[in-house]
């Protein structure tokens, strides 16, 4: 049995690499990567929790999670695909059209 | 007669009349002569009850009383009620019997008024209801809700022809100048009721009989009797308070004999005579209502003397009959105290002469009011130098229209000369005691003469001259009525005298039984007495000039109408002339000052508006723009930004629910 202090290390690191690639990084499809890695610290989060409580309950939002974030993917990547094929780039700091 | 219980039923003799308002407003538009016969029949049914009622109450020695609670609440009630005396009585007739001859005369001269005529018979029915109520209320308050009615029904029929600019302005002249007194009249009733904790005409009189009492509520008492003859002055149009009443004659002539002649008018008088168990506590009092009465007479008079609307000449004479009302019971209830302080035995003969002049200027008020009706109906004019020549073609208006002026000029032995003389008489006895008096006496006979000389004026202006020879008599619904009041204003002074024991006048309406009131001693009195040849010389005097200046043979119908050349050198006459035609400019400085005090006002509420409401929303509106200028810099448009910015926010609230709230001791 690993202590459940561990889980929550990693998940923590994860969060905060997620985190990291979220505010440092320009291209649009890196950022997506970077919230998927924190998606996945949640995850893991939640399944450890599982079975430290020995309930299911964890798992099961767990698969919804990545049910979901395979739904945003799609959905993110589309909206990439429009903008790349409107705007020619999916630099972030290129895209700033909607400022006061 | 009906027995003895009738004036228990004397609650129905208003209620007819304002049932038949509301029959006429309901069915009039479809009945004959739109309402006006359902108008009829409710006053007359109403007089009726109100002579049989008044009747029975001459009759009984004792005042009659009725009374219901009308709401109570932890130590005090307020009762509706019914109090039937002398005075009671007399007003009951006075009023039912002028309205009726009003709606009589109302069915010809309102002919022609189409469809408006049932708002006309329905709110003079609503009139005569209320008037014959405020008269026979049995409490002070009661009498305030009938005061205001009567007030609501002046500015109702005053406005009857309200597409009128003139007249809209006059019905509200006439209801904000009331109100002034009326605002004045229910303070000295609050006054009233903190000293004696009623109002109730029959407990407050009783606990005025105790000397004690009159001693420890002295000032209340001088101070409530005040505000209540405000109220008078208001309702009765006297100085400074009568510029109401000329611009009143905006309404049908019928109102003007009705309302502002012979009955509303005539409330504050009796509410004076009915309040006069308090006054005569209260010399001082007294004494300004012997003075504003006697100025208002004289005033009053000088302006009628040059006005040319036949109306508004028939509306300053009765400004100042009401002032000679005012004024003889002033001098009787100081007469009274006077007598009371000196131990003497106390009578105020001034009461009595105050309500005959009432009586009889009802009656020839009315008479002159429907006559001058008649004459516009015919001339198709107010101004009477355009009129002239009515003598002929009108033969009932001219004989009865003179026989009125002689009455009201105080030429015997028509009505107008008993009570006159009886008035002047209070006034000068008076005089040995108090020099005021005598000063009074003079203004006051000085204006009979005035009286008598502005009637003879209209007459003559009106009837006299070349032939006018379209003009028509008027129909007979018209002219019986004038008739009738032309008896009355020709007998009721004499008749009401010499009726036998006890039914003379001065036996019945009197403040006190005084031997000196027989009306054989007091006939006898009348012929005896220096001062009734005065006034009788004064009266023949004013109808001379009149006939001098407006009839001569040597200035024919020929000459122009109204000549003023007898004024035209003297540059102090011309002035007088032009001071009294502006009626002594005081509706032009109550203008002027209601306009300055208007805009003062108008001047503070803009800058308030400006500066505080405007500039509290607008700084408002600023501090919005500016703060949301500022903020709208965080809409950068860089994701990294939002981003960071909700991390940011995420970690303060960690921190805030983590650490900051545990540490204040707080849980949720």
């Amino acid at each position: 049995m690993i202590a459940p202090e561990n889980y929550l290390v990693l998940s923590g690191l994860l969060l905060l690499i997620g985190a990291y690639g979220v505010l440092t990084r320009r291209n649009a499809i890196v950022v997506l990567m970077s919230i998927e890695i924190m998606l996945t610290a949640a995850n893991i989060n939640l399944v450890a929790f599982a079975g430290v409580h020995h309930a299911l309950s964890g798992q099961v939002f767990a698969l919804f999670v990545i049910a979901l974030a395979g739904a945003e993917v799609a959905i993110g990547l589309a909206i990439m695909l429009a903008l790349y094929q409107r705007r020619g780039t999916i630099q972030l700091d290129a895209l700033k059209l909607l400022r006061w | 007669m009906l027995g003895h219980n009738l004036q228990e039923y004397a609650w129905l003799i208003p209620l007819i009349p304002l049932l038949g308002a509301g029959l006429v407003a309901a069915f009039g538009r479809h009945s004959p002569a739109r309402g006006g016969w359902i108008a009829l029949g409710a006053v007359g049914l109403g007089m009726v009850m109100a002579l049989l009622v008044a009747y029975e109450t001459f009759d009984s020695a004792q005042p009659f009383e009725q009374e219901r609670t009308w709401f109570e609440g932890e130590g005090f009630a307020f009762e509706m009620g019914i109090y039937l005396d002398n005075l009671a009585a007399l007003m009951l007739i006075v009023v039912s019997f002028v309205s009726f001859l009003v709606v009589v005369y109302s069915l010809g001269y309102m002919a022609a008024e189409g469809d408006r005529r049932v708002r006309y018979f329905a709110e003079i029915c609503l009139f005569v209801g209320v008037m014959l109520g405020l008269v026979i209320a049995s409490s002070f308050l009661q009498l305030f809700i009938f005061w205001e009615l009567v007030g609501l029904c002046s500015y109702l029929l005053i406005g009857f022809w309200y597409e009128k600019p003139s007249a809209a302005s006059a019905a509200k002249k006439a209801f904000l100048v009331t109100r002034v007194g009326d605002v004045f009249l229910l303070l000295g009733l609050v006054i009233l009721y903190n000293s004696f904790g009623s109002l109730n005409f029959s407990t407050l009189f009783a606990q005025l009989e105790d000397p004690a009492v009159v001693e420890a509520h002295a000032q209340a008492l001088t101070r409530a009797t005040f505000c209540i003859f405000l109220g008078a002055v208001g309702k009765s149009a006297q100085f400074p308070l009568h510029v109401w009443l000329p611009d009143a004659m905006e309404g049908p002539t019928t109102v003007s004999a009705l309302i502002h002649a012979a009955t509303m008018v005539k409330a504050g008088v009796y509410l004076i005579a009915r309040a006069y168990p308090l006054l005569v506590h209260c010399p001082e009092t007294l004494l300004y209502i012997a003075v504003t009465g006697g100025f208002t007479a004289f005033i009053a008079a000088a302006m009628a003397m040059v006005m040319n609307d036949i109306k508004r000449v028939l509306a300053y004479s009765t400004i100042s009959q009401l002032g000679y009302m005012f004024l003889a019971l002033g001098a009787g209830g100081w007469a009274y105290w006077h007598a009371a302080e000196a131990g003497d035995i106390a009578s105020a003969d001034g009461y009595t002469a105050g309500l005959f002049h009432l009586m009889n200027h009802a009656f020839f008020k009315a008479l002159l009011f429907l006559g001058a009706g008649s004459v516009i109906h015919a001339a198709h004019t107010q101004d009477m130098r355009e009129m002239g020549g009515l003598r002929k073609a009108m033969p009932v208006t001219s004989t009865v229209m003179g026989l009125a002026v002689l009455s009201i000029a105080g030429f015997p032995p028509f009505s107008g000369f008993w009570s006159k003389d009886l008035v002047l008489e209070s006034v000068f006895e008076n005089g040995e005691h108090y020099w005021l008096f005598r000063l009074l006496w003079i203004l006051a006979m000085i204006t009979a003469a005035m009286t008598a000389f502005y009637m003879a004026r209209l007459w003559y202006m009106a009837f006299s001259g070349p032939e006018n020879e379209q003009a028509h008599e008027s129909p007979r619904s018209m002219t019986t009525p004038l008739i009738v009041l032309a008896v009355l204003a020709a007998g009721s002074g004499a008749i009401a005298l010499i009726l036998p024991n006890p039914n003379s006048f001065t036996l019945l309406i009197n403040y006190t039984q005084e031997t000196s009131l027989d009306p054989q001693k007091v006939i006898e009195h009348i012929f005896f007495s220096y001062t009734t040849y005065i006034s009788i010389l004064a009266a023949v005097l004013g109808l001379g000039l009149g006939w001098w200046f407006y009839a001569r043979p040597e200035t024919p119908g020929g000459a122009p109408r109204g000549d003023l050349s007898f004024i035209g050198d003297s540059p102090t006459l011309t002035w007088l002339h032009a001071f009294l035609g502006q009626r002594l400019h005081m509706a032009a400085l109550f203008d002027w000052t209601g306009l300055r005090m208007w805009d003062t006002v108008a001047w503070f509420c803009d800058r308030f508006d400006h500066y505080v409401i405007d500039g509290s929303v607008n700084g408002l509106a600023a501090l919005a723009e500016r703060s949301g200028q500022r903020l709208r810099r965080v809409q950068s448009g860089f994701t990294g930004h939002y981003a960071s910015l909700s991390l940011g926010g995420l970690a303060v609230l960690v921190l805030l629910v983590r650490y900051l709230i545990p540490l204040t001791g707080w849980s949720p």
